[in-house]
């Protein structure tokens, strides 16, 4: 079976098709989406931002990373959730397409990044308090998880805008997100 | 009457906006919006999240918003001027849509709501039932008008204000 056979036959099971063929579901699905980078994306940006030394200063940065990470997790597990469903209901339209092919690759990096990073920074909270200032490592850390979701934001947005460049029939059901 | 059709007509002309004229302007203001509508509101949903009793339940509230309301305010601005620019590229459609209508709406009371009632309450000792209000409030407020955004593009000429256009 092709890339395309296999995306075809998982957007053709009866619960994506009911989905992606449904009238409110999928705009609040999309919606929820969305509203949860608002809430859980504020959370990353703060605690990147916190890594920087540039906000949340007078809360230590052992303190942010600790406690907004139980939420940062919930987040993540709401947004894969969601996202799912959106990319699963339009999987033919989107197996090929290259901004949803970098998003992927972008979200299995921050799964790497949070590996590489895990005892440097996000679980070494007496080298994130060190009074002579951030570690390096954590500077790092924050910018490249600032890269990596700015990334897969603008990505995601951009899997609306491509369009295959031959002629495919199951281009036809995607509507242009946002015009 | 002031004819609003007539005025967002020759106040902006889609056929000449440059967003309407290459491939990549548009979305990339899009992208502009969402990173900065996640800076403004995701800072708001932390006070939120203390105000809910869910977060840093060690600090005030008054702290967790000192130390976020620069932020919040960078991002008001950033997001409300992307969002005027993308209003530029199609007036008419975005003016006549309930779904517009009501984010609009729902921002003003929400920005007034956050720098008067959210900003006192989180400031001042108030009881934990208060709190809960006012944070659960706020976060659903802002919610809402995510939602409308969204909800814009997916709105049917019918629902448009006055039926089709």
């Amino acid at each position: 079976m092709s890339a395309a056979q296999i995306s075809q036959a998982i957007q053709n099971t009866a619960y994506f098709t009911a989905l992606r063929e449904s009238g409110l579901p999928y705009p609040i699905i999309l919606s929820s989406h969305l509203a949860t980078i608002a809430v859980f994306g504020g959370l990353i940006l703060m605690t990147d931002l916190r890594l920087l030394g540039v906000a949340l200063k007078s809360i230590p940065a052992s303190v942010v990373v600790e406690r907004t990470r139980p939420w940062k997790h919930a987040g993540l597990l709401i947004m894969l959730t969601l996202g799912i469903h959106l990319g699963g209901a339009k999987l033919a339209d989107y197996y090929d397409n290259p901004y949803f092919l970098m998003k992927m690759s972008l979200l299995c990096l921050v799964f790497v990044h949070a590996m590489v990073f895990r005892k440097s920074v996000y679980r070494n909270p007496a080298a994130l308090d060190d009074p002579k200032g951030l570690p390096r490592a954590a500077k790092i850390a924050a910018c490249l998880s600032m890269a990596l979701w700015v990334g897969i934001l603008s990505c995601g947005r951009w899997i609306a805008y491509y369009e295959r460049p031959e002629e495919n029939p199951t281009a036809q059901s995607q509507p242009a997100l946002g015009r | 009457m002031v004819e609003w059709r007539i005025v967002l007509q020759t106040a902006f002309d889609p056929a000449n906006n440059p967003l309407n004229n290459n491939d990549w302007s548009f979305p990339l203001m899009e992208c502009i919006h969402i990173a900065m509508f996640a800076m403004s509101i995701g800072t708001i949903a932390i006070v939120d999240f203390r105000l809910l009793g869910l977060m840093f339940k060690k600090r005030t509230p008054a702290e967790i918003l000192d130390a976020t309301s620069l932020w919040t305010l960078i991002g008001l601005i950033v997001v409300i001027t992307s969002g005027l620019i993308i209003f530029t590229t199609d007036p008419l459609s975005y003016f006549y849509n309930y779904s517009f209508r009501y984010k609009m709406i729902a921002l003003l009371v929400a920005i007034v709501y956050n720098y008067t009632i959210h900003r006192k309450v989180a400031k001042s000792n108030s009881s934990a039932a208060v709190n809960v209000m006012v944070g659960g409030f706020s976060l659903l407020l802002w919610i809402s008008i995510v939602f409308a955004g969204i909800f814009y593009a997916f709105t049917e000429e019918l629902h448009y204000v006055g039926g089709p256009n």
